[in-house]
């Protein structure tokens, strides 16, 4: 018999703890992790490349920002959920950094024929919105009550999305024949889908805010640094070139 | 003294044995024990009441029926064949078939989308028939039957492979024909092993998600299955998604029961080969 044989539960258990060991994720970064609201996906990379991010809806975010996730800076689309953090002693006063509009997006081909959102009146068709709890499902509810047209939810088939990029790809696919999301993300698919103005009476003023997240070990420094970057003169070019609006300078 | 350091290596080994099973254990029951515990378990029956999650239970019901209809009614001569059959290429054949098990359901999704939605493969020709099948019932039909179907074909080919060939010979020889011996005799004996392969069906077709999502879409009242709305509703309600959560493990933990009754009545009830062959070496 191989004399190894005996050792064989102490080499099998030394293996086990290598594989756990090699498993664990290295250290973390000189890096924060930025929590930001999914139509932030392509402008906040784009300002620094560096941190860990978690793109998804606001609300989604808030929750995890709440239930004791690692996350250094929260960025959300509308003021609700960084206020509601702030209130509840989870981040630093929540400062604007910038705003959006609401446009309606249809597929490139415009299967529904949708020239306008008063098209949508006529019902029948497929809709993508995001659900009310998330930001940009709260702004198109505003939106459409203030059009008039909040039965267009009941007279079209409206499919729920946790977030705006979950409405993007819906309507990019082909899934949807039209979508509310904003201006800024008509842009970024703006090979597959085409952007329909709304009247600017109707829309509800959007302000995303940004905060640094209170919780122990929080890397502060690092989520200062980031929303310092944002609000320099350079992050704010990148967001007015993705059709960001802009807060006066303070 | 010899035996004594063996019998004590022996121990440790045990020990170490019931150490990994009281991980495995606690962390496999810790999640489901804490649904149970988020709760209370008084409230569950008045947070299902809610709207929403009755419309989800519907969507549920009627696209499962459906889809189970479908992997019942093309799975079951489909196994059959691939059972009773040998012909170059069969390897093949059941590997394409039990793809979607392993597949990740996301990627299903994306699949049909790419065959069915619009501009997809046939999305075309599709719409121009009038069918339109993204933000419908029958999209989420078209998603479960996609994951479950392999779990039902499956365990149904090896049913019928297990049913003893001795049998079915002596159908055909008294004058049966193929379609008769199947449906008198292949049919009812395999019944044991179909229908727990069915339960295993259900079961994943009762837990889609990712396909669902990706290719139906969340629409309430058509596309909203549970564990889409559990989906929904945990950032608007966390209650009504524990409740929901509740719900399905309850009726997988039920699922998961009448499978193991099933497999063992099964065992005990199979007609055994050495009744009629006294070597039993009938192909397993």
């Amino acid at each position: 018999m191989n004399p190894r044989h005996r050792f064989r539960p102490a080499a099998l258990t030394a293996a086990l703890l290598t594989i756990l060991t090699v498993a664990v994720p290295a250290a973390a970064q000189a890096a924060p992790t930025v929590y930001a609201a999914a139509s932030l996906r392509e402008s906040f990379p784009e300002i620094d490349r560096r941190p860990t991010y978690n793109f998804a809806g606001s609300n989604q975010l808030q929750l995890q920002i709440e239930r004791g996730a690692p996350a250094d800076v929260f960025a959300s689309a509308s003021p609700t959920e960084a206020q509601a953090l702030f209130r509840a002693g989870r981040c630093t006063r929540p400062v604007t950094f910038a705003t959006n509009l609401l446009v309606l997006l249809v597929p490139n081909a415009n299967p529904g024929n949708v020239r306008s959102v008063y098209s949508l009146r006529s019902g029948g068709r497929r809709l993508a919105v995001g659900s009310p709890g998330v930001p940009i499902g709260a702004y198109t509810r505003r939106l459409l009550s203030r059009l008039r047209l909040t039965s267009i939810l009941r007279t079209n088939r409206v499919s729920n999305e946790s977030n705006v990029a979950g409405v993007v790809s819906k309507v990019a696919l082909g899934s949807a024949d039209a979508g509310f999301t904003y201006v800024t993300d008509g842009r970024i698919a703006a090979d597959r889908v085409n952007s329909i103005r709304i009247p600017r009476w109707a829309q509800p003023p959007v302000r995303y805010q940004i905060c640094a997240v209170r919780r122990p070990g929080a890397d502060t420094a690092g989520a200062r640094a980031f929303i310092a970057r944002v609000r320099a003169t350079r992050g704010r070019q990148i967001l007015r070139r993705a059709g960001f609006g802009l807060p006066p300078r303070g | 003294m010899a035996s004594s350091h063996t019998r004590a290596r022996r121990t440790g080994f045990t020990a170490l044995l019931a150490l990994c099973l009281g991980v495995t254990l606690a962390f496999l029951a810790i999640p489901i024990v804490a649904l149970f515990v988020e709760v209370p378990l008084g409230d569950v029956p008045d947070l299902l009441r809610d709207p929403a999650v009755r419309d989800a239970l519907e969507v549920t019901a009627r696209t499962n029926a459906i889809a189970n209809f479908v992997i019942l009614a093309f799975g079951t001569p489909a196994a059959y064949f691939l059972a009773t059959r040998r012909f170059p290429g069969r390897a093949l054949v059941i590997t394409l078939i039990e793809l979607p098990l392993v597949l990740p359901p996301a990627v299903a999704g994306i699949g049909l989308l790419a065959a069915f939605g619009a501009g997809g493969l046939f999305g075309d020709e599709l719409a121009g028939s009038g069918i339109v099948l993204p933000f419908t019932e029958w999209a989420v039909v078209l998603a479960v039957t996609f994951v479950a179907s392999p779990f039902y074909v499956r365990q149904a080919i090896s049913a019928f492979e297990s049913v003893d060939g001795t049998l079915t010979d002596a159908a055909r020889t008294l004058g049966a024909g193929p379609s008769r011996t199947f449906l008198r005799v292949a049919l009812p004996l395999a019944a044991g092993g179909l229908v727990a392969g069915w339960v295993l069906a259900f079961a994943r077709g009762i837990g889609e998600f990712g396909a669902t999502i990706v290719f139906a879409g969340n629409v309430r009242g058509e596309t909203q299955t549970v564990t889409l709305a559990i989906y929904e509703q945990l950032e608007s309600n966390f209650d009504i998604a524990l409740a929901i959560s509740i719900l399905l493990v309850v009726l997988s933990g039920t699922i998961l029961l009448s499978y193991k009754l099933l497999s063992s009545w099964r065992r005990s009830s199979s007609t055994s080969p050495s009744l009629f062959a006294h070597t039993g070496s009938s192909s397993a």
